[in-house]
């Protein structure tokens, strides 16, 4: 056994120690409120219910992860494995439907299909009958399946990009024709990616509000928002919390076992396939067909949100809205930087290989990606008002006409939800960029006498930049399009574009949505556009989906 | 002969690599094929197992043209074992299912018989529920080398069967495949970057440059203990 030299100094110890500190009490709170008395509005929920909502749960993420499974494999294999015309325009874009939030495509489809909207006036034009209907459980799985699909894309995009062509050559040399091949080795072999993505779809389903609230559609986060919100029933919210985090916990198990128990160690380097053009038919069919994807998931959506905006800018234009922008743009700007460098501090301290309670505090660190943001918002808020209560005699003290809950109605709270929330994938991205450089540079720089925080300023983040960047703006674009933590978690009176959006949604005013909705949705874009659009070599290298 | 290879060239686009390539072997026999790196060894394998396609030239391989300049017989219809440098073990079947994954013409029965006794050749019975990554490096070799034999191809290529074998192994492992090889009746072509590998094993070895043949000659062997 080599022996492991302790590469940890004190801070980074300690600050690993407070981070998964500020991460699980804030959990444990649920735990204890689970504990009170049941009330007469949760055995009616318990009895009438709660089977439907696991139902309706478990039915939405099932359809959502096959659907997007499917759609976001197919979308991988073509713009890797063949060339067309486009295929480079195309590889990125596949990708901007991130920047559309679930709830905004959700209204503008809404009213794309209503009666009054541009799609049922064009059918009626050419005298068809428009006989979609899409507030409902169908209508939300397509959503979210044209949404979420790049999660899945960018995984199975950078598995076979990386997938040694040794293996389809085998196969063929053995007998194996390409078509059998692929099922029988690449695909297989894709397996831990997909997955991977797939299981970031279903979180993604699993936290949404906007949309389930807009489409009544009955499925916990939005009981656990309406007991919460409409009733004030916090022993109820708190119980379907707890249903929740069990089926998170199921989820999570079962993304372990089909990960699969085998390692796949055995690394063949070596070229990989090199794209070959598509021929015949596939030519004009391929191409469509992933152009229809990226309608479905953005150029539809956005192109109606600008015939909004058209119309409505006029009145929606305005300092409000500015004010909007601003507070979007600080909060996320201010989070994202706490985020990648907490996440920076956590990944030097897991960098080698922890094993044992490190390894398994690190984990602890990043669960709040898993957790939906409904059951977020609930301990956050739970712990801020205990803290305030105990902090009281403080504030008393600096000020004596200071209100009890003073944390709690700050913009801190908020804050502090989006680190917990978002934490895993800042870290996920920066680990990932740990992983490819290896140790020896760092190593180098101890043995040259420089010290942790040195060496970390002047040799890890210089040679992390890609993956910080990276880190940046996928924990940025999150933050931006956020919406249930907002709403719960915002002090009075403070409105970013997202909850103005969903207020505007709310009040059936969705044309009016269109100048905020273009304005966050091209932010992102243009991030992304930043990250993954056409570059020069060598960039990509660290750039790792999550 | 049993291979014939005529004027083989090749190019990638803008890169020609093989230029004219001209020769023959017997049935049986073990060609090794040294040069130095980039001079075109793994290209000219590529080409004779149809993973590409040369810019002209005839390949016959046990009195059938698989390649000429009319037609080319694909990779997957040619019959030709190739051994890849890192083996290739697919990652997520077991020894006997990597082993089997040739034969996925041959009746169930069959199949099983063939598995065992390939696994019995390369002294590997009690492996055959191991995974890839549970082998060592030599034993991935060997599987590797069952794995491609299994079909019952007209040839085997082996490119760099060595390169992931210590020193200390590799003496041994040598005079395995060699005699593996010659029990099995094999023509086959081995690449490597080593000339003692090349003697210890081939019947002939050709010497490669710049995509053109530099020198060729017969290994004169001392009988083996
Ligand atoms: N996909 C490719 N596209 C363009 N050129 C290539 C490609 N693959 C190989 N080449 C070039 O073809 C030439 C021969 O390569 P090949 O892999 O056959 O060499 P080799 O003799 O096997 O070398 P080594 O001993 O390093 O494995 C090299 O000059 C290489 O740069
Ligand atoms: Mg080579």
């Amino acid at each position: 056994m080599k022996r492991r030299i302790n590469h940890d100094g004190p801070l980074f110890s300690l600050f690993a120690l407070i981070a998964g500190l500020a991460i699980i009490v804030p959990l444990l709170f649920i735990l204890r409120h689970l504990f009170e008395p049941s009330t007469d509005a949760w055995r009616h929920i318990r009895q009438i219910w709660l089977l439907a909502y696991i139902r309706n749960t478990s039915v939405m993420i099932f359809w959502t992860a096959f659907g997007t499974a499917l759609i976001g494999t197919y979308a991988a294999v073509l713009t890797t494995r063949y060339t067309f015309f486009g295929v480079r325009v195309l590889s990125w874009m596949l990708v901007l439907p991130l920047a559309v939030p679930a709830y905004i495509a959700g209204y503008v489809y809404a009213d794309m299909l209503s009666y009054t909207g541009t799609v049922t006036r064009f059918l009626r034009l050419v005298s068809l009958p428009q006989l979609l209907q899409p507030m409902t459980m169908a209508g939300a799985v397509f959503i979210f399946v044209f949404t979420l699909y790049p999660y899945v894309y960018l995984f199975v995009r950078a598995a076979l990009k990386r997938q040694s062509a040794a293996y389809a050559e085998s196969a063929l040399t053995l007998g194996v024709g390409p078509f059998r091949a692929f099922f029988l080795v690449v695909l297989p072999l894709l397996r831990p990616a997909l997955i991977g993505g797939v299981f970031l779809v279903v979180l993604e389903t699993l936290n949404d509000y906007g949309l389930v609230a807009y489409f009544n559609i009955r499925v916990f986060s939005f009981a656990i928002f309406n007991a919460w919100f409409s009733f004030g029933e916090v022993v109820t919210a708190i119980r379907l919390s707890a249903v929740l985090l069990i089926m998170v916990f199921v989820i999570l198990v079962l993304e372990r076992v089909l990960r699969g128990h085998r390692r796949y160690t055995v690394h063949v380097k070596g070229r990989v396939i090199a794209a070959r053009p598509l021929r015949g038919l596939a030519r004009v069919v391929h191409p469509f067909c992933l152009w229809l994807i990226l309608g479905f998931g953005f150029l539809f959506p956005t192109m109606q949100l600008m015939h909004y905006a058209v119309l409505t800018w006029r009145n929606t234009l305005n300092m409000t809205l500015f004010y909007n922008f601003m507070n979007t743009l600080t909060i996320a700007l201010g989070s994202t930087a706490l985020i990648v460098v907490i996440a920076l501090m956590l990944a030097n301290f897991g960098r080698f290989r922890p094993k044992g309670w490190k390894r398994a505090w690190l984990k602890a660190t990043t669960l709040g990606y898993a957790i939906p943001g409904a059951v977020i918002a609930i301990a956050v808020n739970l712990f801020f008002i205990t803290v305030d209560r105990q902090l009281y005699p403080l504030y008393r003290w600096l000020n004596p006409a200071s209100p009890v809950l003073v944390l709690s109605m700050s913009l801190g709270m908020l804050v502090f939800a989006y680190i917990l929330r978002f934490m895993a994938i800042g870290y996920n991205s920066i680990e990932a960029g740990y992983d490819k450089l290896g140790e020896t540079f760092t190593e180098a720089a101890y043995t040259l006498n420089h010290r942790k925080l040195s060496t970390l300023l002047k040799i890890d983040v210089p040679l992390l930049k890609s993956s910080l960047f990276a880190a940046a703006v996928i924990v940025f674009i999150d933050v931006v399009k956020e919406l249930p933590l907002t709403l719960i978690l915002r002090p009075a009176n403070y409105d970013t574009l997202a909850s103005r959006i969903y207020e505007y949604a709310s009040d059936e005013m969705i044309q009016d949505t269109g100048v905020a909705s273009l304005i966050l949705i091209m932010m992102s874009a243009l991030l992304i556009y930043a990250l993954s659009g056409p570059k020069k070599r060598g960039r990509s290298a660290h750039v790792r989906p999550y | 002969m049993y291979v014939h290879i005529e004027n083989l060239s090749f190019s990638y686009p803008k890169t020609p690599v093989l230029h004219q390539l001209t020769f023959t072997m017997q049935k049986g026999e073990i060609l090794a094929i040294i040069g130095s790196s980039g001079s075109g060894k793994s290209t000219l394998l590529r080409t004779l197992s149809g993973l590409e396609m040369p810019a002209c030239g005839r390949i016959h391989i046990a009195g059938e043209t698989v390649c000429d300049t009319s037609r080319c017989t694909p990779a997957d219809k040619r019959e030709v074992g190739f051994v890849f440098q890192d083996y290739a073990l697919f990652p997520h079947r077991t020894v006997a299912q990597n082993i089997a994954f040739g034969l996925h013409k041959t009746p169930r029965k069959a199949r099983q018989a063939r598995v065992d006794a390939l696994l019995e050749m390369i002294a590997m019975t009690g492996f055959a529920r191991r995974y890839p990554h549970q082998l060592s490096g030599g034993q991935q070799q060997r599987v590797a080398l069952a794995r491609a034999l299994a079909p019952m191809p007209k040839m085997l290529l082996l490119d760099e069967p060595f390169s992931n074998i210590d020193t200390d192994l590799k003496h041994t492992i040598r005079l395995e495949l060699a005699s593996l090889l010659k029990k099995a009746n094999m023509t086959s072509i081995l690449v490597t970057h080593d000339e003692e590998d090349a003697r210890m094993l081939a019947d002939r070895v050709i010497v490669l440059e710049g995509g053109r043949i530099v020198h060729e000659e017969r290994v004169v062997r001392t009988p083996r203990h």
